[in-house]
């Protein structure tokens, strides 16, 4: 808690305290702590199958986090994360089978790729206007995809495997799955809330609600942009990297699948777009419904595309927009209170 | 002579691209919003084609006849349904819209016509090629470029001398002006969606008649119609078809250079044309 005491009024100088955190905040911040603790430690108390569906679901977690950094504060919506998802996974192959590099090393190493390679996109995206801006970043993830189907060395349309995985038994990839679904979740979902309790996160919230008036409160809106565009390919790079060293294969249409936009853009809306909140929620329904109705296919994909449809039309603040109406109780609060105290001073 | 061919080869896909784009240019330019089902919206229309000729024994331009005005009505009813809701300063709810109903529409042909490739029988002019000086050139693409250029001379004539065009040129501008002057932007706003998804009918005829159509190829065409109305530059709706010929262009003679090549050096003009000329070859400055 900080206390500022201001001298507009000389005479009866009100006593300023800035709240920040409130009883649900600390609540969630210590079940958070839990959950990361309960991933980390997974492969001692939860099976290979449980394992590897906690793991799906945390990429699915990131990716949408991602998608909600780019499209829910900094204007950008993509649907082209896949890129990054896909080059990721491919530099991790690459590094660990065909230069031998160990594969747990190989992911952060591989995490310099997306960074890298978000530069020059960035350059070219970013002169296209809102919605062109979208379907530009989707012709780049094709040109990704493209590109790797026709690239010898990385085995071209056929794929890859990850045969270096069989040097590590069973219990110890599980290990390594676990510290990485816990390493995911507490980079994309704390890493969040920690930059956006910063400064950068209060210029980002004046830049989402209207761009043209925090520029001219000094926030820079372009590089802001930029560094949102880079850190959202790198996480989504990490959950990409995870995905596929668990899947131990990796082949052109799956590393690029637009499927990962879908999800993304599904978990947010759903759950509240511009709250992290809201991704936790979404992520949640979507994983119980992807159990419980994946099996009818095609039908179960029409009714996600016609529930986004309808989230689009009637309910853009998603679940948590309805439930923070009637219920003010943020898990990750960002907001500052200020809470002015009536002491008596004469 | 091979590169030659490869050229004559790209206009006439061109041809097709731009029937695919002139629907794109057109909303973008009057709402300021892009359709993400547009692709999906050709498949759609092609299947519905498919079906009617196979069980009524249509030939392809009676299908025609019955597609344009069925694709006219969907346009009206997308936009007084979904897009009217979401148009605005704010590009995300018409994006998350259309991408929804592009998911939907999908997977909702993928459950009615199930994941084959179908094609519409022509009655023999899809392999009907006429010779000029070596090059064999095939009927039915020039009849493609033809009606694609007729679409185009007939969208600019619209937008220029007619009244309705008028209405809808002053919404673009500034649509609470021409709201003043008593034009009714909503009902503008639903012709011109009904004109770019009824555009849509023709492009479906060929698209089914040229090659086949399966339920999952609604993102090309989405990629394509959008980089010929990129490349063109946004301005007007020859500017889209310029874009076209371009993306053609450079499709036909990357397919000559390695079959794997042929889509991506369509992408890698996009890409060039974004990196050195960001309004278009044909945009104004």
């Amino acid at each position: 808690m900080t206390s500022i005491s201001t001298t507009v009024d000389q005479a009866t100088p009100p006593v300023v305290n800035v709240r920040r955190q409130t009883l649900s905040g600390v609540i969630a911040l210590s079940l958070f702590a839990l959950i990361i603790v309960a991933l980390a430690t997974m492969a001692w108390w939860a099976k290979t199958g449980t394992i590897r569906m906690v793991l799906e679901l945390c990429c699915y977690i990131v990716a949408a986090q991602m998608w909600n950094m780019l499209a829910g504060y900094a204007g950008l919506v993509s649907v082209g994360q896949q890129a990054f998802i896909g080059v990721t996974g491919y530099a991790v192959f690459v590094l660990a089978q065909t230069f031998g590099v160990n594969p747990f090393l190989a992911i952060p190493l591989a995490l310099v790729v997306p960074a890298i390679v978000a530069i020059p996109c960035y350059l070219l995206l970013h002169r296209l206007d809102g919605p062109y801006f979208a379907i530009g970043t989707w012709v780049v993830a094709e040109v990704f995809r493209l590109v790797a189907s026709n690239l010898g060395w990385v085995n071209a349309g056929a794929g890859m495997s990850l045969g270096v995985m069989r040097d590590y038994s069973g219990f110890e990839r599980n290990v390594a799955m676990s510290i990485l679904c816990a390493l995911m979740i507490l980079v994309a979902i704390g890493g969040s809330y920690w930059f956006l309790r910063s400064r950068y996160g209060l210029a980002l919230i004046a830049m989402r609600d209207n761009p043209v008036a925090a520029s001219s409160q000094g926030v820079n809106v372009r590089r802001l942009r930029f560094m949102i565009y880079v850190a959202a390919a790198v996480g989504c790079g990490f959950a990409g990297a995870v995905y596929f060293m668990a899947q131990l294969r990796i082949n052109p249409p799956s590393a690029f699948d637009p499927m990962w936009s879908n999800v993304a853009i599904f978990i947010v809306m759903i759950g509240g777009i511009g709250t992290i909140e809201g991704v936790v929620i979404g992520a949640l329904i979507y994983f119980v419904a992807d159990r419980f109705f994946g099996e009818y296919g095609a039908s179960y994909f029409v009714v996600l595309g016609v529930m986004t449809v309808l989230v689009a039309l009637y309910a853009r603040t998603g679940i948590w927009g309805m439930i923070s109406k009637y219920w003010d109780a943020p898990w990750f609060p960002i907001r500052r209170h200020l809470m002015v105290e009536k002491e008596d001073r004469s | 002579m091979q590169w030659f061919d490869a050229l004559i080869q790209g206009i006439l896909l061109g041809g097709m691209y731009a029937q695919y784009a002139l629907g794109m240019a057109l909303m973008f330019g009057v709402m300021r919003i892009v359709n993400v089902s547009h692709g999906d919206l050709v498949i759609l229309l092609s299947l519905i084609g498919i079906s009617l000729a196979s069980s009524f024994g249509l030939g392809p331009f009676a299908v025609m006849a019955a597609l344009v005005p069925l694709a006219v009505a969907l346009g009206w009813i997308l936009q007084r349904a979904v897009l009217n809701r979401v148009v605005g300063e704010d590009p995300l709810p018409s994006l998350i819209a259309t991408f929804g109903l592009s998911l939907a529409l999908q997977n909702l042909m993928l459950q009615i016509w199930s994941a084959n490739s179908r094609s519409l029988p022509g009655g023999g002019i899809e392999s009907r090629s006429i010779e000029i000086g070596g090059i064999y050139i095939g009927l039915l693409p020039v009849i493609v470029l033809l009606v694609a250029t007729g679409l185009t001379l007939g969208l600019d004539l619209v937008l220029k001398r007619m009244r309705f065009g008028r209405a809808l040129r002053a919404a673009s501008a500034d649509v609470e002006a021409a709201a003043m002057t008593g034009i009714n932007p909503r009902s503008v706003y639903a012709m011109a969606t009904a004109i770019a998804v009824g555009i849509l009918g023709f492009a479906a005829v060929f698209q089914s008649l040229r090659s086949t159509v399966a339920p999952s190829d609604g993102g090309a065409q989405l990629i394509y119609a959008f980089e010929a109305v990129i490349i063109g530059g946004m301005g007007s709706v020859w500017g889209a078809f310029a874009g076209s010929m371009v993306l053609g262009i450079a499709q036909a003679i990357g397919f000559r250079i390695d079959p794997g090549f042929g889509v991506l050096s369509g992408h890698i003009v996009f890409l060039l044309v974004l990196a050195l000329r960001p309004q278009g070859l044909f945009g104004r400055a």
